[in-house]
């Protein structure tokens, strides 16, 4: 009995200690899984050009990229998102609270990696997606989203959080 | 001198932050008001490690509280009104966390451990 006790003792904290790192340091993974495919909101809104945006316009495997002129973090991911556009896959930009002059310009000066960009500048259609702040990006597949990142998109979460993704859905169809 | 004291402390308050905070609600009656309170301290503010949307001044806990009032005055139940801001930002919103799957270790975890721990202590006293 005493022995049981002492290895408890010992084995107890081991375990809270694994538990706790577990949950620390792979909880982006968790949430990547976790993620449970719904249906892109419906929406009637306007592109920056001011056309109203077709729903058949996100069919298909896209990105659609939360975004706006006023955002820092958004022209530190942009390189990537330009180079991601070249190569990888089609970008949406959904242009969030900001004004289609100063968003526009932003594309003039920074370069426009995005198919067009949708216009919400009261956040509407970002509201029914759970976006809750820029920048932030959906991974879509026939109008269905099926990946969520928060924060910068990089190299890294590209490839662990949406490459899978893409490729699973690939192979599924 | 007390009057110039006097002064840079109104400056200072003016600075503070219930000036700038505008949003007022008005309601038809005290139990929506009751219910819109007990609401927004119970959705959890998405853009926070932890805080309820009540405690935030983040953009996306502005927007969502004045979507709880919209909800409230429309005349959605509790349930209706947590379901629908779970369905866009996920279980992780509701700050009473639904018992279904893993929930329930988030639920009955610490109960187990409670009984495990004085389990080893009540063996231990008898030895």
């Amino acid at each position: 009995m005493n022995q049981l006790l002492r290895f408890l003792i010992v084995i107890l904290p081991i375990l809270i200690v694994v538990f706790f790192a577990k949950v620390l340091l792979v909880d982006e993974e968790i949430k990547f899984a976790n993620f449970e495919a719904k249906n892109f909101p419906a929406f009637q809104m306007n592109d920056l050009s001011g056309n109203p945006v077709k729903a058949e316009s996100l069919d298909g495997i896209k990105l659609v990229n939360v975004w706006a002129s006023w955002c820092v973090t958004c022209l530190v991911e942009h390189p990537f998102l330009t180079k991601l556009s070249k190569n990888d896959i089609e970008i949406i930009g959904l242009n969030y609270k900001d004004a289609d002059s100063k968003a526009n310009a932003w594309l003039q000066k920074h370069g426009n990696p995005y198919l067009f960009s949708i216009y919400d500048p009261r956040g509407d259609l970002a509201f029914d997606l759970g976006v809750t702040g820029a920048p932030e990006s959906y991974l879509l597949i026939n109008n269905k989203v099926i990946g969520h990142i928060q924060g910068e998109m990089n190299q890294i979460k590209w490839e662990t959080a949406f490459l899978p993704l893409i490729e699973k859905a690939k192979q599924g169809s | 001198m007390k009057i110039k004291k006097l002064l840079v402390a109104i400056y200072f308050f003016s600075l503070s932050t219930p000036v700038f905070n505008q949003t007022v609600y008005e309601f038809e009656d005290s139990l929506q008001e009751k219910r819109f309170y007990e609401l927004i301290s119970e959705i959890r503010c998405p853009k926070c490690t932890s805080g309820s949307i009540a405690s935030s001044d983040a953009p996306v806990s502005r927007d969502l509280k004045s979507k709880v009032y919209q909800l409230v005055l429309d005349g959605s139940t509790d349930e209706e009104i947590k379901q629908y801001v779970s369905e866009r930002f996920g279980d992780f919103s509701d700050y009473r966390p639904p018992l279904k799957g893993f929930n329930y270790f988030l639920w009955f975890g610490p109960f187990i451990f409670l009984v495990l721990i004085s389990a080893i202590f009540f063996i231990k006293r008898r030895i």
